[in-house]
């Protein structure tokens, strides 16, 4: 067991480390904004984007990541006629994947925002848009910050599933770093190591937030 | 779209699928199982007021649970590689510890959720506390928990996919298979995806049935 195979492939680990903390954050800010998206068609007035919606959120709920990964990587090209690269299959995959998940949590969200506000506002004469967007979806999201960060510590660790097609993020470096010196014990200690310490920051930043923000009851 | 599809590789190719799929249910139930084992008892670690078996199920949930899946599968498929395990049972061992952990969070709060009396009254009729737990508690705290066991067992099923980078030839990995023999994507992925969705939702009908109808057995005998 050789320690030193880590500090003398630095460099190229740490360069793997970018591009998963480059893909997380992508598909972090992406992932958001088509859950959030998502979420307010399948909770919104327009019925067809409902249903659309729910369909859409059921299918990718029921198939695994690396499925749809692969959809993307090898079934979209054809379709829309353009070659992804493996970074941006994977960065498209995954929001794709996670956005499902998203809008789950915020229909989660908007159903924890008591009806009596809905009541109140339309009382007020707010419309029906104006109560969507500025009585409950303010109140939806600071309800679902818990949920939405389990789903971000879920994506950082998806992110290794990136390198199945071919990505050099965190997980693929270390694997031909041990390809190419064949110390799995360390290699994987590091590689476990690192992804703890990113999911533990992210968690924490996580409450941060939701001790700050939460809505107290 | 310039796509024409054709159904017929789906059929010649049935045995493959047949294969991936049986192997995907042996690596889902194994590692079900293994997992609700793990997580029942790490997660009555979690509830109990003894320090040193609290600290330890915190440990082994936050160890477990801050690492991707696949870094747990090449754990046990590189970084012991010495121990020359089998690749199916590589995965099985990541995938129950990986999951068992969420199951052992479940199962914590399930614990803690059933009232204190219950396991006071259980202790003062006479019983163990191995016995309160295993004929009081778990049966209240598993019927509370089914919605959310039931959503780890669907995630630990597709989950399974990824024991396909190590070559188990699962689901997934048949349906690479049929696409590199006959470049049919969209039949082979989407069949499996129908697949896979078959399995997760009998899987998590299953699992509320059973979890469900255990709690209400232990309804009517008070």
């Amino acid at each position: 067991m050789d320690f030193t195979v880590i500090p003398r492939n630095l460099p190229y680990l740490l360069g793997g480390l970018g591009v998963t903390l480059e893909t997380a954050l992508l598909v972090i800010l992406g992932g958001a904004a088509f859950g959030l998206g998502l979420g307010i068609l399948r909770t919104g007035g327009l019925s067809a984007a409902r249903v659309l919606a729910a369909g859409y959120i059921e299918i990718i709920r029921g198939t695994p990541l690396l499925v749809v990964l692969f959809f993307v990587y090898f079934g979209l090209p054809p379709v829309i006629g353009y070659r992804l690269s493996a970074y941006e299959a994977a960065v498209i995959g995954f929001i794709l994947f996670i956005g499902a998940y998203i809008a789950e949590d915020y229909r989660s969200g908007v159903a924890a925002v008591p009806q009596q506000q809905r009541e109140g506002a339309l009382a007020l004469g707010l419309t029906p848009r104006q109560v969507r967007h500025h009585v409950v979806l303010p109140q939806a999201v600071r309800q679902m910050i818990p949920a939405l960060f389990n789903q971000f510590v879920r994506l950082v660790k998806f992110t290794s599933v990136a390198a199945v097609i071919g990505v050099t993020e965190l997980t693929g470096a270390a694997l031909a770093v041990n390809a190419r010196e064949f110390q799995p014990v360390p290699i994987i200690a590091t590689l476990a190591a690192s992804y703890f310490v990113l999911c533990a920051l992210l968690s924490l930043v996580g409450r941060g937030l939701n001790r700050r923000y939460a809505i107290q009851a | 779209m310039q796509y024409t599809f054709d159904w017929s590789v789906i059929w010649r190719y049935r045995g493959t699928l047949l294969h991936g799929l049986a192997l995907t249910l042996l690596l889902s139930l194994a590692g079900l199982a293994a997992a609700l084992a793990i997580g029942m008892i790490a997660g009555a670690g979690g509830a109990s007021r003894r320090p040193a078996l609290k600290t330890a199920a915190l440990v082994y949930v936050e160890l477990a649970r801050n690492v991707p899946l696949l870094v747990h599968i090449y754990f046990w498929y590189l970084g012991l590689s010495a121990l020359r395990l089998p690749a199916f049972w590589c995965g099985v061992l990541a995938l129950s510890i990986y999951s068992g952990a969420y199951v052992a969070e479940i199962v914590r709060a399930g614990i803690q959720s059933v009232p204190s009396g219950q396991r006071a009254a259980a202790l003062a009729l006479g019983l163990s506390p191995a016995a309160a737990l295993r004929s009081v508690i778990y049966p209240q705290a598993l019927r509370i928990t089914a919605p959310s066991l039931a959503g780890v067992f669907s995630q630990l099923i597709k989950d399974s996919s990824l024991a396909s980078v190590i070559s188990v030839a699962e689901l997934t990995f048949a349906a690479g298979v049929i696409e590199g023999d006959t470049f049919r994507t969209f039949e082979a992925y989407i069949t499996i995806t129908l697949l896979y969705f078959l399995v997760v939702t009998a899987v998590s009908r299953a699992a509320l049935f059973v979890f469900g109808r255990r709690g209400a057995e232990v309804d009517r005998r008070f």
